[in-house]
């Protein structure tokens, strides 16, 4: 993003916006910390400059990975989807991408609101291929990872966004190792992250896994993403399935 | 999507906010006219239901999802009754209480299929604003679209008598263009936070 400084009035609405305070004001004059910056693209869709000084810029590779993982509007080319993430549970019922006995797990680096360098998704990726978990083949993440070993592309580690999630399934034994990656993670980690495990649901309404990670030492928060079953694969007839 | 997982809040807050959303699967559905027009006619359930928000109806025939925020799980109930009644076959997915919509989806004759389930934030949480309330609010952007510095600038100005919590409110959504941000759970928590 970048800000005309001839047209900039000093207002400071866009300071406001900024998700991840990377504009401030200077001599009256709106800055941005390029490096800080992660183009979101909601100062400029939601300031209403009084300048129009706001201007998103044509952004060149690497920088231009910023903006899908930033910006809500912009699509992934990989996964076709607005946004940082897959269907990943949303469409289970359909897709049955989660089996009983199977766990998936999202960690969203970066998240809430603090943003993350790319170069914090390796930290994860390297001990999670060591692990041999399953990455989700749509996730932008997963298209960032050069080898079986976690890396990530060298050129784009130091480029600076607003959330990237590491989208995986495991088979629900493997939890422990993955939980124990996290608390490592925790100590370690220079930015915030997220956990979420996607489960099936038993079919007495119950859901194991949560018993599993208040034993691993893990709150469970009340609340959830639920998917409540009522998708349908379409079959050749043209009945529902 | 919509990140609806990780809205903080104590149990009794979030009593007061669902999100629902109806997804298309890719390559199954997604491309599917009949589908296409299943979403519009379940965004019109969701407009029909008093929604808190919604997501806007210029994307209700472009987007893969469409979505709405609800403010009590009996109203949420009335959708899936509503869904169910449809039988659109769409992937329905709602954010909120667990207890809560199980009851609910018990009392409707369905049962939860899958659960994502959230164990919070880890890492380094002191880069994090130290009032909760002011993440709450936040999180109720999936995208973290909405600063935590415009939420303080609100306070300001709520404090000084140049806006009401409601209209504040509604400013601080525009951000969220999915149309999750649930304004009633958010004036609620700017009054506290003026207190």
């Amino acid at each position: 993003m970048l800000i005309k400084e001839s047209k900039c009035t000093g207002c400071g609405t866009c300071v406001i916006y900024c998700p991840v305070q990377a504009i401030t004001i200077i001599e009256n004059k709106a800055v941005i910390n390029r490096d800080l910056c992660v183009e979101c693209n909601v100062c400029y869709q939601n300031a209403d400059c009084p300048g129009k000084a706001i201007k998103p810029e044509r952004l060149k590779w690497p920088r231009v990975i910023r903006n899908p993982f930033s910006s809500v509007v912009a699509t992934h080319k990989l996964t076709g989807v607005p946004g940082r993430g897959t269907e990943e549970m949303k469409t289970n019922d359909i897709t049955n991408r989660f089996e009983h006995a199977e766990l998936g797990v999202s960690i969203e680096l970066g998240r809430p609101g603090v943003g993350t360098l790319l170069k914090h998704v390796e930290y994860f990726t390297l001990k999670l291929s060591k692990i041999g978990v399953e990455y989700e083949k749509d996730s932008p993440v997963t298209a960032l990872l050069i080898d079986d070993q976690g890396h990530v592309n060298e050129e784009v580690k130091n480029e600076r966004v607003l959330s990237a999630i590491i989208e995986f399934k495991i088979p629900s034994e493997r939890l422990p190792e993955i939980l124990r990656v996290i608390e490592k993670a925790d100590e370690e980690l220079h930015t915030v992250f997220t956990v979420g495990i996607v489960s099936r649901v038993m079919s007495d309404g119950t859901i194991p896994v949560i018993k599993t990670l208040e034993e691993q030492g893990f709150d469970v928060k009340p609340n959830a993403k639920i998917n409540i079953g009522l998708g349908k694969r379409k079959a050749k007839e043209g009945t529902l399935t | 999507m919509t990140h609806s997982l990780h809205r903080i809040g104590a149990v009794n807050d979030l009593k007061g906010d669902y999100v629902v959303l109806a997804c298309l699967a890719k390559g199954i559905n997604r491309e599917s006219p009949e589908a296409r027009q299943s979403i519009i006619k379940i965004a019109k359930i969701f407009k029909g239901h008093d929604p808190i928000n919604l997501i806007p109806e210029f994307t209700w025939t472009i987007s893969p999802v469409v979505t709405a925020a609800f403010n009590n799980i009996s109203v949420v109930k009335k959708v899936i009754q509503a869904l169910k009644k449809e039988d659109l076959g769409i992937s329905i997915v709602i954010s909120g209480l667990i207890s809560e919509v199980q009851t609910a989806m018990k009392d409707v004759g369905l049962q939860m299929h899958t659960v994502h389930l959230s164990l919070g934030t880890f890492g380094k949480k002191e880069l994090l604003p130290t009032e909760e309330e002011i993440l709450e609010i936040t999180t109720m952007c999936g995208h973290h679209c909405i600063s935590p510095q415009s939420v303080l600038h609100q306070l300001e100005r709520i404090k000084n008598g140049k806006t009401t919590a409601e209209k504040a409110a509604e400013k601080l959504s525009k951000p969220c263009v999915c149309g999750i941000f649930n304004t009633e759970r958010a004036t609620s928590l700017l009054k506290k936070l003026v207190k």
